[in-house]
This record gives C-alpha cells, structure tokens and sequence, in this order.
C-alpha cells in the first residue's frame, strides 16, 4: 500500500470505524494560519483518494476546532470548538457528504471546549471538557488580576445526545472537588465500563470519575524521584480490554510554575488502578546505541492505545516525535520519522490499525503505515550519498528530498498477523501431512489413511 | 507417527518436510528456524538459525537440485536464503525490497531454475532470480493495495505457441483486499501480468494454494478470514475461472491455511477452530469431506 498519503491541513482530526476509513478533519484552532485566515472547515478524506491535496467534502464551521471525534456507529461527528460550542454533524456514505451544522442547545461550557469523546458502548453519550471563565458578578472581573490563573476554572459535561435540544436540559457534571484543573487537556471513557472516565489538564493528577457515585473516586499522581517534583500530566487513555488499566503521560512544560526545573524528558506511565501507588512501567527516553534518545524530550501530547493488539501503544509530542511502544515490556519499537512541529495528535484507524494518522503544526496530516523498513535500495542511496563529492552534495541539495524512515528497535507483530495459533496442515511427499499442534508449540507428521489416495502412492520415487 | 514436542520457545508457525521427507524445517515466533533429521519415528535436531529480527512466518525448501536450500520470510520484512554445505547450515543471501511484514515465499517450479516468490503487507510481491554468479535481480510488481497475505506457483506447465513450446509460467497470490489474483510472465517484457482478479471473499484471504498436480483443469483454493473456501477452477489454462464453494455453509471459524497432496488432489483446510478437515472432489464435481486429522 501506499506508504504515506498526506493531506494539507493544520487541523485536528478522527477517523471513521470503516474497514476502509474515512478521516474527518477540523481547521486547528492553536495554529496560526500562513494566510492569517481566520476561516474554519470541517473536511471529509478518504485514504485511497487519488488526489490528496482536495478534500472529498468541506464546510465551514464558526469557530475553529481543538478536537473531534466520531461515534462508534459512524453516523455522528461531534466537534470541541474552541468558541465554547459543540457543533455536530452527521455523515451520509451513501454520497460522501457531511451534513452540518446544529450546535448543542443545552451546551453548558463558557470557554474553549479542549477534549471531546463519544461513548463506546453507548453513541448517544457526549463527553467534553475544557476551561470556563470565572463567572463573578462583581466587578473586578474586569479589572487585571495578578494571579491570571484564577480567572479560569476546569469544565467537564456529559451530553446525552437523544436530549439535548432542549435548553432546559442541564447536562450531567462530575463532582470535582479533588483535583482543581485549570482547564482540561484529555478525557477518556473507559472501554469496558461505561459510566467511567479520566480527565487530564494542568495539574500533577488525574482523575477517574465514576458516574454511578456522580463524582471523582481516584485521584492519581507520581513524584519523579530525579526531580522530587509531582509530574504534570496531560495525556490519559484506558487500555483496550482490562478496565483497571490506564495509561498516563507528562507535559513537564517548562514554562509551567509548578514544574519549571523538571524539564529532563517527558514519560508514559502504566498503571493498574488497584494499585495506584506504583506504576506498572514507565516509558522514558532512554539513550539508545550512538547516543540517540529514544523516548519524548518534550510534552507528550496524545496517547492511542491499540484496541487490536494491546502490546501496541502510539504517542506523540511537542518534540515532534511519534513513536510507538509495548506497554507491557516497557520497551520501544519504533522511531517514526520527525515531523517539522509540534504533533498533537496521533491516532491508529480503528479497524483498519495497520495504518496511523498523525496531525502536527507542521501543516500536514500524514497517514502512514506501522511498519516502513529501510529497503536495500535505500541503503544503497545512503552510500552513495556519502560518498558524492563535495560539489555534488551542493549541486544535489536543493533538489533532493530526503525520505526518512522509521527507526526500528523491535520487531514485534501485531496480533493481526499470524501470529497467533495457526494450526497449520501441510502435505508433502509420499502421503504425509504436517501439523502444528493446537498449543501452536508442537509438530505432527502424519499419514492420513485415505483409501483409494494414498494407498498406492509411488510419488517418492518421483 | 512422528510428534515434536516444544522444540521453540514461542508459537510455530511453519512446518516444511523436505522432497525426501527427510529433513523437516520450523519457524516460529521466536525468530528462528530449526532443521530436524526425520529417521522412521525418529527426530533430531540438526541446527538452529537464527539471523531474522522478527518472528518467522514461512519456511520453503528448494528442490534438491539446487542443493539443501531453505529460504525464509519474516515480519523484519527480509527473505533469507540458508544452505548447507558440508553439514553446516549458512545463511547465503539477503533480500531486502520490501518495507513491511514479508508473509508468504514460495520457490518456483525448479525448471523455471532458482526463481523465488514472496509477497508482503507493503502490498507488493516480488520474484527474485539467483543467477549463476549469486546475484539477485527482483521483479517488484503492485499485488494487492493493501497486503499481500500468501502467494503460490503454478505446477509447470508447457502450452503450444505458433507451433513451439513454451513455458506458461503463472502465480496466484492472495490479499488483505479480499481478492485472489492470478498472474502470468510475459516473455517479451519479462515481467508478470494481471491474469484474473477473482472475486469472491468478504475479507481478508489468508491462504491461496494452486493444485500442483497437473490434470485438464486447474485447481485453487482460497481460504478467507470469511470463514468460506472458494475452489477456481479453469480448464485447459485458459478461459474464465469458475468458482465452487468448498462448502456452502460457512465453517465454525476462521480459515488460516490450505494445503493440496502431491497427488490425489486432497485439500487439507486449517483455521482458528483448531481443526484439520481433508476434502476430496467427487464425480459431480462437488466437494465431499474426506475426514478430520486427529492430532
């Protein structure tokens, strides 16, 4: 297939749960445009379009986005707009299109909604967080405060999307009395329990809300022995199949106060939550042969654990790096080539997670395969590039581009290879049939009696 | 009659008996290839390879011909090509034009000389010959645009051509597209062509296997993740393919692997339910199940 289809975006994106996705993509709102336009659009892509430059739907959209995401059934899209409202819009396969525009009546944010996520178990249920504006009604709200970080306060709201167009309707709001998030970064619902989430935003912890106790019931930090510091967390996402099992990671943001000293890499952690004491692993950049850092030096920005193959997990950052870990070893499998900013989200298809997007404010959203290995040809063009003369470096330099490749530290097959059981039969000469025992760990050579086939088999003479 | 017990340290996920059913190799998620010495009821393990960075998904020998030559293909995306000379097993040659998971190598028939087969998830399958003074020089051709799962040969065949014989040289391959492409060399462009795309699965096809014997027709079965075995047929290698389900209902689970006898045309069919069933064509042309291979 087709190693890399790019589409030319700044945008946020989320892919659809088709075999073949679509991808959906909303102009990012913590961009600056080149052209200074201040235009926003929602654009539908197909990943085996022919031209990837034109999008096969657009329109445009009031504000611009700082997340999306499509409902498990691929009907509904729902868009974290950063003016404060939740836009929704409804796909049609049958032509391609995209339906705009109704805005959530009973929408209760007041600032720029950061995060938001369908249910997976239930379509119809809306999660979304961001900061709210401080509403006071005395007047020194208008008046310059010193402490800015006041002003603003975390907003979390669950939508029920058969009943919210009713403005009477106050959507359901965790209680959170734990944890004071300035504003919210990352929201997920857990995988198997529906009526349970997590929340990052600024602070060094993060929360688990139960909806069934209607409020926080887990609150969890680490403090990194190096620093003595709490790590700052920005990122959260729930294993695949285990409900316990949650994965965390760090922006240790060197302008942020709390943490202005600890800026020596940024880590995944693994936790089990029946144990929120210790965490399981902790995927940090590591020097690797030839000096090279393998790992975030910088703000973890997303997190995507893979549904099909749990020893998979995909992060990206603000050190422009992807990369791609087993949580369960600790150990990193592969480097994916850097991209030229900042790459805030990267995501597998859902059904289709041989392939992963990745949106960066280098202006592009790039589509790439999980596995590129370095060719015999590309090493041959390495060599040879080494060895041109000094004139022909210069002469080459403006016109050559050069094609990174993944680095790759293991090579573990996903679990939708074959590697898996495979109770293989083969035949071979004289009658014989080979086997792999149904452990997968054994061989049998077997000689089937078939009367009238194998009887007065001569083939070995053959 | 011969059983090995545990010989890897993780999964297997091949099994080759050598043209004597002498030599049995394995490879397995482990990263490595063993070699045993089949003797009556007995085996010994004669080597260990080790040199793919991944697991190992297919092993193949050569015909003796051309020596005791293994190749093998790995998720680290090489095709290996091991010999022994001498008792001692070397690797012999590296292929490295593919970008993804190397999941299916087949070796051609030995008239065609030492012409090697594989297909990979970068969608693309390659030939690869080994000439005379051990260099290589791939075909690479588009297969399937999403991966290629199995790839197999043709029995050699000669056809008549304004009134000269000439080799008829042709491939299947399977894909994680849902199809089942058959193709065939060009002699003046020395390349492969398209053939036939054959439709007939709803996902993906992990197995395809062209009956080796040669008789009026010609025999594919497909193995699908659609729990479904479609048998092609075509007569006189020529003319449309028709399609025969091996078995109208679907089976309990999914289907991993088809093999054909030598001889005889028995189909062996393995898939996720752990079973091994053996189908036979009877005279209506419909097939009937030759029995269940116990383990």
């Amino acid at each position: 297939m087709v190693q890399v289809i790019e589409y030319p975006v700044t945008a946020t994106f989320a892919w659809s749960k088709h075999k073949l996705p679509y991808l959906v993509s909303g102009t990012y709102s913590n961009a600056i445009d080149p052209n200074f336009s201040s235009e926003s659009k929602l654009e539908l892509w197909s990943i085996n379009q022919i031209n990837n430059k034109e999008p096969i739907f657009s329109l445009n959209s009031d504000s611009k986005f700082n997340d999306l995401d499509w409902s498990g059934d691929n009907v509904t899209i729902a868009g974290a707009l950063d003016n404060g409202s939740i836009e929704i819009f409804k796909f049609n396969q049958e032509n391609d299109s995209i339906q705009s525009n109704e805005l959530i009546k009973n929408n209760r944010h007041t600032g720029p909604i950061r995060s938001i996520t369908f249910n997976p178990r239930q379509d119809n249920l809306l999660l979304s967080g961001g900061e709210g504006i401080i509403n006071s009604s005395n007047s020194a709200k208008t008046l310059p405060t010193i402490n800015n970080i006041q002003n603003t306060t975390s907003e979390i709201f669950i939508y029920d999307l058969n009943d919210v167009d009713n403005p009477e309707t106050l959507p359901m709001s965790p209680n959170m009395t734990m944890n004071r998030f300035e504003t919210i970064s990352s929201l997920a619902w857990n995988k198997s329990l529906s009526h349970v989430f997590s929340a990052a935003g600024n602070t060094s912890a993060v929360s688990i809300f139960d909806l069934k106790a209607k409020k926080e019931v887990i609150n969890l930090n680490y403090i990194n022995p190096t620093t003595g510091m709490k790590e700052i967390f920005s990122v959260v996402e729930w294993h695949p199949k285990n409900s316990t099992r949650i994965a965390t990671a760090t922006s240790n943001n060197i302008s942020n106060p709390l943490n202005a000293t600890a800026n020596a890499g940024d880590s995944i952690y693994i936790w089990d939550l029946r144990n929120s004491n210790a965490p399981l692993q902790i995927l940090s950049p590591q020097q690797f042969e030839n000096n090279t850092i393998v790992g975030h030096t910088d703000g973890i920005q997303s997190l995507d654990w893979c549904a099909q193959d749990e020893t998979f997990l995909l992060s990206s950052g603000r050190d422009n790096s992807i990369m791609l870990w087993n949580p369960d070893s600790g150990l990193p499998l592969t480097k994916y080539p850097k991209r030229n900013n900042w790459c805030f989200k990267s995501k597998f298809a859902p059904n289709f997670p041989e392939i992963f997007a990745s949106a960066s404010l280098d202006g592009k959203i790039e589509v790439q395969t999980l596995q590129n290995i370095p060719t015999i040809s590309d090493e041959e063009e390495n060599n040879s590039k080494q060895q041109e003369s000094e004139t022909d470096f210069w002469n080459n330099v403006s016109t050559e581009k050069v094609v990174e490749k993944a680095t790759v530290f293991n090579f573990q097959a996903p679990s939708w290879y074959n590697n898996i059981i495979e109770p293989a039969a083969t035949w071979s000469f004289g009658g014989k049939l080979v086997s792999i025992s149904k452990d997968g760990k054994s061989i049998n050579i077997n000689k089937p009696n078939l009367p009238g086939y194998f009887q007065d088999n001569k083939n070995l003479e053959e | 009659m011969v059983s090995i017990a545990n010989p890897h340290s993780d999964l297997i996920h091949d099994t080759a008996l050598d043209y004597y059913g002498k030599r049995l190799a394995t490879c397995s998620s482990d990263k490595t290839i063993k070699i045993f010495d089949i003797e009556g009821g007995n085996q010994r393990l004669v080597d260990t390879l080790f040199g793919h960075e991944g697991p190992v998904w297919r092993v193949e020998w050569a015909h003796p011909k051309f020596g005791n030559t293994l190749a093998s293909c790995s998720y680290d995306g090489k095709v290996l090509i091991w010999k022994e000379e001498n008792g001692k097993w070397s690797q012999i040659a590296v292929h490295s034009t593919h970008t993804a998971s190397v999941n299916s190598v087949k070796w051609a028939p030995h008239e065609y000389g030492a012409l090697l087969l594989a297909g990979s998830s970068d969608g693309k399958v390659s030939i690869i010959e080994f000439e005379e003074n051990g260099s290589l020089t791939p075909i690479v051709i588009d297969a399937h645009s999403i991966g290629v799962n199995s790839v197999c040969w043709a029995p050699a065949v000669v056809e008549e051509q304004n009134k000269s014989l000439k080799q008829l040289r042709r491939f299947v391959t399977g894909g994680a597209d849902n199809l089942v492409k058959v193709w065939k060399y060009e002699s003046n462009s020395k390349t492969y062509s398209l053939e036939e795309s054959l439709e007939g699965h709803s996902d993906w096809v992990r197995d395809v296997a062209w009956s080796p014997s040669l008789l009026s027709q010609s025999y594919i079965a497909s193995v699908s993740q659609d729990r479904t075995c479609v048998i092609w047929t075509q007569v006189n290698n020529d003319g449309p393919w028709k399609k025969t389900l091996l078995k109208s209902e679907k089976f309990s689970d999914v289907l991993w692997r088809a093999s054909w006898s030598l001889s005889g045309n028995v189909l062996a069919i393995s898939g996720g339910d752990n079973k091994v069933t053996l189908w036979k064509q009877n005279l209506s042309g419909s097939w009937d199940s030759a029995g269940e291979v116990q383990q």
